[in-house]
């Protein structure tokens, strides 16, 4: 017989598929779900919905952004470099 | 010159490390401030400011937790003030389980339920996120699309963990009503 009770596991499902049990909680979810078709179905919900909500919240990054930051970057450390004697700066 | 070889090398671990990172911060951006010109620039100022503090981030440590930290400052500094917040949700009337229950009410198999989900365009997706009040976004978008652990999540927005615990569990229960919205909007369920 599970030592949890399914109350205490749809409440802690959510740390638990975000991998916040501590191991010995985390086993003991991991033990009851297999048995209990209720509480696995509502696990497996929740698992996917969490998998389309990361896939689909993915915005593309443009591709002109990762040059522009790397110029600034420059822009930036150029700035901050101390003068060189005789006056040539070497980039 | 030994400065110079040191800046030399701090600008070299910036790029290496830190710029890797971008993909996954602009879309953090684009959450936070809900379009595409000001995710710009809200990418651009954080990693001038993370560049300038560079020197003060210890090697070994979090270097995506430090980067998101500074992002979402910049964010509530500079951005917020000029955006309209959204109505705040009265998250309270959504008990656990609501997707989950709703599905089920229709009748739908589990497996159909995630179909639904699945068949959502992304931006609605994107746009339910983004309608969420900003505390709750904030934790959701980095505990479920950043993946970070309560753990980060506590640093990142400077919050103690069980603060983090709370937006997450009561923004995860308001995405799923806004999710439950768009399901009925777009007439994927019976009403």
């Amino acid at each position: 017989m599970s030592e949890i009770s399914c109350d205490e596991v749809l409440v802690e499902i959510e740390h638990y598929l975000h991998g916040e049990l501590d191991p010995d909680r985390s086993m003991l979810l991991g033990e009851h779900l297999p048995d209990c078709p209720p509480c696995f179905e509502r696990a497996e919900f929740q698992r996917k919905l969490k998998d389309i909500v990361r896939v689909k919240c993915h915005s593309q990054t443009p591709e002109h952004l990762v040059a522009k930051i790397r110029q600034a970057i420059r822009i930036e450390f150029g700035r901050s470099e101390p003068e060189p004697p005789g006056g040539d700066r070497v980039i | 010159m030994a400065q110079r070889a040191r800046d030399d090398d701090l600008q070299r671990r910036f790029e290496q490390e830190a710029l890797p990172l971008l993909p996954g911060m602009y879309s953090a951006a684009y959450r936070l401030t809900r379009n595409a010109a000001d995710a710009e620039d809200l990418i651009q100022e954080t990693f001038l400011r993370a560049f300038r503090a560079f020197h003060q981030f210890e090697p070994g440590t979090n270097l995506k937790a430090w980067l998101y930290r500074i992002l979402t400052n910049t964010f509530i500094n500079s951005y917020r003030k000029k955006q309209r917040e959204p109505q705040t949700v009265s998250d309270d009337e959504v008990e656990d389980w609501y997707l989950y229950s709703k599905m089920s009410e229709e009748g739908m198999e589990p497996s159909a339920e995630a179909a639904v989900l699945e068949s959502l365009p992304d931006e609605d997706v994107q746009e339910a996120l983004s309608s969420l009040p900003e505390q709750f976004r904030m934790a959701v978008m980095l505990a479920d699309v950043e993946g970070f652990s309560y753990k980060e999540i506590a640093e990142i927005m400077g919050v103690p963990i069980g603060t983090v615990m709370s937006r997450l569990h009561r923004g995860r229960k308001a995405l799923e009503k806004r999710l439950w919205d768009v399901v009925r909007e777009r007439g994927l369920v019976r009403d």
